[in-house]
């Protein structure tokens, strides 16, 4: 990689870099345990000044962590694996091989998006075709920057090819759906349905990751209890801010079953603190115009609909907390805007998800009562149960999806004497 | 609702009368502030007498009514607020004279505010002294560059209809120039408009039309036929806005110089204003050095969309718009979806006082993104397709 990311002008450019890719990813095999070892030099690179306040920084040195990837990788390809050797099974013996080419359309509002897909594709000894988009070209070149430091021997750097290019040019999109083995695309609803529609050869593997919306819920053991509420509310603050409530892991809605006695008044007062703590720890430095008028319509909506909902916000569009009653998910917001909603029963709650509800990050006092949920929330398209505060950990499966095995092939080999 | 409501009533109407009653552009900012500081917390006040969900909203705005020290304080809706059905009213259905619905694009759901007859006065006074201050007060022929359709008195009137219908009081006689056709197309009636052009060739004319109506069916017509009017002594209004002109690379220099050479007139005499029903009685025209101006009744605030704080001269952000006028419906204080800079007070060389600044762009309508979203063409105008 002479440039971190290439400016890319014609399909044959990323043609060329498809064939590149592909000669190196047969020319050897390459462990995962290989890959750990640059992951965890990339990782202590990148606690550097510049990156520390790029959204996300922290999340992704984390991630890059044996300790973090390990497992996953254990769980999703067997513990031969991490050494890129065979597995007996009966008579037979399996191994994971890269599909060849993996083509990544990371959604354009996560600046750590393009990074966290690819490793994901790189764990399976792929090479990676990343279209970064627009908005995030600077970040990604810093953090990849830092890969080149680390990756000296190119083990990873040669199996990487970063384009980017106009949005309108549907021709480079098509080339790169052309030369891949497989895809990972991030994004919404319309989106990623354009991407799906671009011509992939017949054998890609393509999977989607998005578009969903998360919740939180809570029982008034949890909300109702003035000694726990504090640190409750500093974990949904948290979950609220990260990724500036972008993620698909992001609430949008925290559900909080009736209590006797619980007053949520008080409640939401602790949670206007803790909104406040944040967001004098992690202010916003900037902001679209248009989130901002969407911040203040639904202010005036949510107190306009209904003169009994009530709301907490200061002049400025930091943060926003709508309280009323209700079972179903408003029209999210997002920009720091938190619907809390009082529901009679948590269990109505989650039988309304319809497959939207990508994550439930929960608190709830009675254990028995959490795995009752939690099975309903499965049974009803949810793909992660969460603690509180921990909305946003990355980890595999993903959307109800392995992150490294899609894009990996199980060879199966039968030896042919006995 | 309040038994009180009619006196209060009887009270603004006299606050803002004697603020319609002056100069609209003559009065130091430091005397116009304070007058409109407690003009606005009376009708704030009497608003939430007549709603209880405009109380609800006003009473959990950070800044209270007794607090606040500042126009800029006051709670201010979003204008979008009244895309609502019904929309929001403080008057009984009965007392509704007729409603104004904003021109929407399509797909777009417009907006609609309901006046009751002392509101309906008032926003014609409103206009009135506005472009009283830009063409003079004399009444004259009015040429309107739309079909007779929009003319005609409704319960029910559309942005293009409230604006040919604003400037009705300048009007010795009125003539529509176009007119719909077996396709119900809007076409162009030429012998009409070249016999109105022989009549008033002589007198000073005052000529509205929505820019790009005047544009596609006005000025390129008849360029096409390389037709000029003679007709120096008119002033061309026009609103609505630059979009579609902009699709099709016309520039507001550009579209002035066309519509002065059809005229034969000097390109100053053609005036770009702004305006939003949701506003009713304000209107913004470009002086002579291409700014706006913000009269009396009224004031503009331009905020930094990160803090939402008043910005500074030579700064850009949302614009809030703020009029006196409206008593039937809650749109005293509304931020709009625009944005602009802010030049100053009291400096234009124009001579008008107060604020006075410049529209920069229209905000794209916000879509709300999962992770993620795919950066798409679409989602950065707001519907959503592929970056």
């Amino acid at each position: 990689m002479s440039d971190v990311i290439h400016s890319i002008t014609s399909p044959e450019e990323i043609n060329r870099a498809a064939r590149q890719l592909r000669e190196t990813a047969l020319e050897a095999d390459l462990s995962p345990d290989v890959v750990l070892e640059v992951f965890e030099r990339w990782s202590a690179a990148l606690d550097a000044p510049g990156l520390r306040d790029v959204p996300g920084a922290a999340f992704l040195r984390l991630w890059l962590r044996r300790g973090t990837l390990q497992p996953i990788l254990l769980r999703e390809l067997g513990p031969e694996s991490l050494h890129g050797g065979w597995r007996e099974e009966g008579h037979a013996r399996l191994k994971a091989f890269p599909l060849g080419v993996v083509g990544h359309w990371p959604a354009g509002n996560i600046e750590i998006q393009p990074v966290l897909s690819l490793t994901c594709a790189l764990l399976g000894g792929n090479g990676c075709l990343v279209r970064v988009p627009s908005g995030l070209v600077e970040t990604t070149r810093l953090i990849l920057e830092k890969l080149l430091e680390v990756d000296q021997a190119g083990l990873l750097t040669k199996r990487l090819f970063l384009a980017s290019f106009d949005h309108a040019r549907t021709d480079l999109h098509a080339a790169i759906a052309q030369t891949v083995d497989g895809a990972m695309i991030w994004g919404g609803a319309e989106s990623v349905s354009e991407v799906r529609a671009l011509p992939f050869p017949h054998w890609a593997r393509v999977v989607v990751f998005g578009p969903r919306l998360s919740v939180a819920a809570m029982d008034a053991g949890a909300w109702g209890c003035r000694n726990e509420r504090p640190s409750w509310c500093r974990r949904i603050a948290r979950d609220v801010w990260q990724f500036e409530q972008q993620a698909c892991s992001s609430p949008q809605t925290l559900f909080l079953e009736r209590g006797d006695d619980c007053d949520p008044g008080e409640f939401v007062e602790d949670l206007k603190c803790a909104f406040q703590e944040e967001n004098r720890a992690h202010p916003r430095r900037e902001i679209e115009p248009a989130l901002t008028s969407a911040i203040c319509q639904a202010r005036a909506s949510w107190l306009l609909d209904d003169a009994a909902n009530r709301a907490w916000f200061p002049g400025s569009p930091d943060w926003t907390i709508l309280l009323g009653k209700g079972v179903d998910i408003p029209e999210p917001t997002q920009g720091r805007t938190l619907s809390v909603l009082v529901a009679e029963d948590l269990m109505e709650v989650v039988s309304r998800f319809d497959g939207t509800v990508q994550t439930l990050g929960l608190a709830i006092k009675d254990a028995a009562r959490e795995e009752t949920l939690a099975a309903a929330a499965g049974r009803h398209g949810v793909d992660r149960v969460v603690r509180l505060g921990q909305m946003h950990v990355f980890g595999s499966p993903w959307d109800g999806v392995d992150l490294v095995r899609p894009m990996v092939r199980l060879v199966r080999h039968v030896c042919s004497q006995d | 609702m309040s038994q009180l409501a009619e006196p209060r009533l009887a009270e603004l109407e006299q606050a803002v009368g004697a603020l319609l009653d002056k100069p609209p552009y003559a009065v130091p900012p430091s005397e116009r502030r304070e007058a409109l500081l407690a003009l606005f917390k009376q009708e704030l006040s009497y608003a939430c007498d007549r709603s209880q969900q405009f109380r609800n909203y006003v009473r959990h705005w950070p800044i209270s009514l007794s607090a606040a020290d500042a126009v800029a304080d006051l709670p201010y809706l979003p204008v979008s607020t009244f895309k609502a059905n019904p929309p929001l009213s403080l008057v009984e259905t009965r007392d509704i004279k007729r409603t104004l619905s904003s021109s929407s694009t399509s797909g777009q759901i417009p907006s609609r505010v309901v006046l009751d007859a002392a509101t309906g006065r008032r926003m014609t006074r409103g206009v009135t002294a506005i472009i009283r201050d830009f063409i003079g007060p004399a009444r004259r022929p009015y040429l309107v560059i739309d079909i007779p359709e929009n003319l005609k008195p409704q319960v029910e009137l559309g942005a293009r209809g409230a604006a040919i219908q604003g400037l009705g009081s300048f009007a010795t006689e009125t003539v529509c120039c176009l007119r719909r056709d077996d396709a119900a197309d809007s076409v162009l009636e030429l012998e009409k408009l070249l016999a109105c052009a022989e009549k008033w060739r002589d007198s000073a004319v005052l000529v509205y039309g929505f820019t790009y109506v005047i544009w596609t069916q006005f000025v390129q017509p008849l360029q096409r036929q390389g037709v000029t009017l003679r007709m120096p002594n008119v002033h061309v209004l026009h609103s609505g806005g630059w979009k579609r002109l902009e699709q099709q690379a016309v520039t507001k220099d550009a579209f002035m110089r066309g519509v002065a050479s059809v005229f034969a007139c000097s390109a100053d005499r053609v005036i770009d204003y702004y305006g939003m029903v949701e506003n009713v009685g304000v209107v913004y025209p470009d002086c002579e050095h291409g700014h706006k101006h913000v009269p009396t009744f009224a004031e503009v605030i331009i905020r930094d969309p990160l803090t939402l704080a008043p910005v500074e001269a030579g700064q850009q952000g949302l614009v809030q718009v703020c009029s006196v006028l409206p008593t039937s419906f809650p749109g005293f204080l509304l931020l709009t979806d625009d944005m602009a800079e802010l030049i100053g007070q009291d400096g234009c060389p124009c001579g008008r006082r107060g604020t006075y600044f410049r529209f920069t762009r229209r905000v794209p309508k916000v879509e709300v993104r999962g992770c993620g979203n795919l950066e798409t063409t679409r989602s950065r105008q707001g519907t959503g397709a592929h970056e």
